[in-house]
């Protein structure tokens, strides 16, 4: 465990010294992780499951779970806290693909107001909750590893 | 606070000065504590199953008043919020101590996302006396912002139009609309402080945060009451009922013997167990326009509805709903198929029904019943909030 926080240190410095925080995610490398534990200001706590391990980024009003498969890549990402995560940078390449998706449904008539599940070419993603606790997860169904269901990530 | 008569600058910009059917107590022989809700009827609020009202805004400490219909009313969500489109008076903007202006960036669960300034503003509800509190001032040109480009990192609605309201009546189960971790955590991406177009999320203390109206009332503070007739199977094109302020404080909102009281947990969750699946954050909430559960065994519609539920035949479902006290209910719900529903052209249904991966009782739960909602930390006769009863 040492070694990992000094290995996570050493990420989070060259992070630092890197400039501009590049929070990761989506189909990204593990040490995406950190720069969004680094951009938040939280801490993290790793778990492994079969197949996969869940990154867990905690900080006051936010817990934000990682989960990577064992390869290294980040295949979904949930949310949970008083607001809403910057998904630009949760979901980085996907963003795009997202709000476009989501500006055709809000464009839709009759417009209805409901929690969000939405599915786009690359991503599944899904919104719920209400004031002061909302929540919500996005995956890459392409990469969830082989035994793991979507009904894993929560 | 003293009372203040509801419309003295009334501005016909936005609505009728007294229109017929209008919530404010103090003209008909409403009660002061009975808000005039509706579905249906109007160019605005037209969203199916769209429960809305007035309210009215006034410039703080003074009467020069504006009264605003098409206002959302949301049980899942905190606070005021209107547009500043609709807006023709001045308010008084929230600012950070070095004299910067607050923005907030509020979300829904359907991913939509509302941008603007914090305002102080004296809210008066049906008949009650006025209250000063932090409202939402819905801008999307707030602080240099546009709404592609904005904190909120979404596409922000950009007018009534796109909306379907002139603003929100959050009346949910909380006193503030982030509470306290929003005062700790200055990276909280609700509240910005605005250099001239830059804007970075800061911690807000209570006093600056949007609030519900209600618990600031000086006595029907404790929650409210919903109270909506029932329609036939294929809906209405309109519905009218009523948001009554107070549990326990007056002649006309004493819960009723035999009642089921249902404590939620401190998120504001309660526990639906249906089908055998247990979701355990499940909510209630008059802003979702149906019942949103998953079912495998209900088709969708066919395109472009396909996220709704079309059965052939109406099904007859049932959930039960678990408070974290004792509290404990069998419900019995219908979905019909949502094609021929729409095809009405009706305004209110108590049978819209979609997927989703959790489960959210909206609208069409309250139609028929009365529910009360009691405040976190509010005490009633029904208990301390946060709570459900009905």
């Amino acid at each position: 465990m040492g070694t990992w926080v000094q290995t996570m240190l050493v990420i989070m410095l060259i992070h630092l010294t890197a400039g501009t925080p590049v929070w990761a995610v989506l189909g990204q490398a593990k040490a995406s992780v950190e720069k969004d534990r680094a951009a938040m200001g939280g801490q993290v706590q790793s778990k492994l499951a079969p197949g996969y391990s869940v990154e867990t980024i905690t900080v006051v009003g936010m817990t934000i779970k990682e989960y990577v498969s064992l390869d290294g890549t980040v295949f979904a990402v949930t949310w949970k806290g008083t607001g809403v995560p910057n998904l630009r940078l949760l979901f980085d390449a996907y963003f795009d693909e997202y709000l476009d998706a989501l500006t055709e449904l809000q464009n839709k008539k009759p417009r209805l107001r409901r929690p969000l599940m939405l599915k786009t070419e690359n991503l599944v993603i899904e919104r719920s909750g209400h004031a002061r606790n909302m929540w919500g997860r996005a995956f890459i169904p392409s990469h969830l590893p082989a035994m793991v269901s979507p009904k894993d990530i929560q | 606070m003293a009372y203040r008569a509801v419309v003295i600058a009334c501005l016909w910009f936005v609505s009728a000065c007294g229109s017929s059917g209008g919530g404010n107590g103090s003209a008909g022989p409403q009660p002061p504590n009975v808000l005039t809700v509706t579905v249906g009827g109007s160019s605005v609020c037209r969203i199916v199953n769209q429960l809305c009202t007035q309210v009215t805004i006034c410039q703080p400490g003074t009467s020069t008043c504006q009264t605003i219909s098409d206002i959302l009313v949301d049980t899942g969500s905190i606070g005021v919020r209107i547009f500043g489109s609709v807006l023709s008076i001045p308010l008084q903007q929230e600012v950070e101590s070095p004299g910067h202006p607050i923005g907030e960036c509020v979300s829904f669960i359907d991913g939509s996302a509302l941008w603007g300034s914090v305002q102080l503003a004296d809210v008066v509800l049906a008949g009650e006396p006025a209250v000063t509190v932090p409202i939402h001032v819905i801008a999307p040109t707030f602080a240099g912002q546009s709404p592609s480009q904005n904190p909120c990192n979404s596409v922000v609605d950009s007018d009534p139009r796109t909306a379907g309201f002139n603003g929100i009546l959050g009346i949910g189960l909380f006193t503030h609309d982030c509470g306290i971790s929003c005062e700790i955590n200055d990276n909280n991406n609700l509240y910005f402080s605005c250099v001239a177009s830059t804007c970075g999320s800061i911690a807000a203390p209570l006093p600056t945060q949007v609030q519900n109206p209600v618990w600031l009332l000086p006595s029907d503070n404790n929650g409210v009451i919903l109270t909506l007739p029932n329609v036939p199977a294929m809906g209405a094109p309109v519905l009218s009922g009523s948001v009554i302020l107070g549990i326990g404080t007056a002649s006309n909102n004493s819960p009723p013997p035999g009642i089921s009281t249902f404590t939620t947990d401190q998120n504001g969750f309660l526990t639906t167990i249906y089908n055998g699946t247990t979701f355990a954050q499940s909510i209630i909430d008059t802003g979702s326009n149906g019942y949103f559960f998953p079912d495998s065994t209900l088709p969708l519609c066919p395109m472009p509805d396909q996220d709704f539920y079309c059965p052939s035949a109406a099904a007859d479902l049932s959930a039960a709903i678990f408070g974290v006290n004792a509290g404990r209910a069998t419900v019995p719900f219908q979905v019909a198929n949502t094609a021929n529903l729409l095809q009405t052209g009706n305004a209110v249904f108590n049978n819209l029904g979609g997927p989703s991966s959790s489960f959210d009782w909206g609208l069409p739960f309250f139609l028929g019943r009365v529910v009360f909602v009691g405040i976190e930390g509010q005490l009633s006769t029904l208990g301390t909030g946060p709570l459900y009863a009905f």
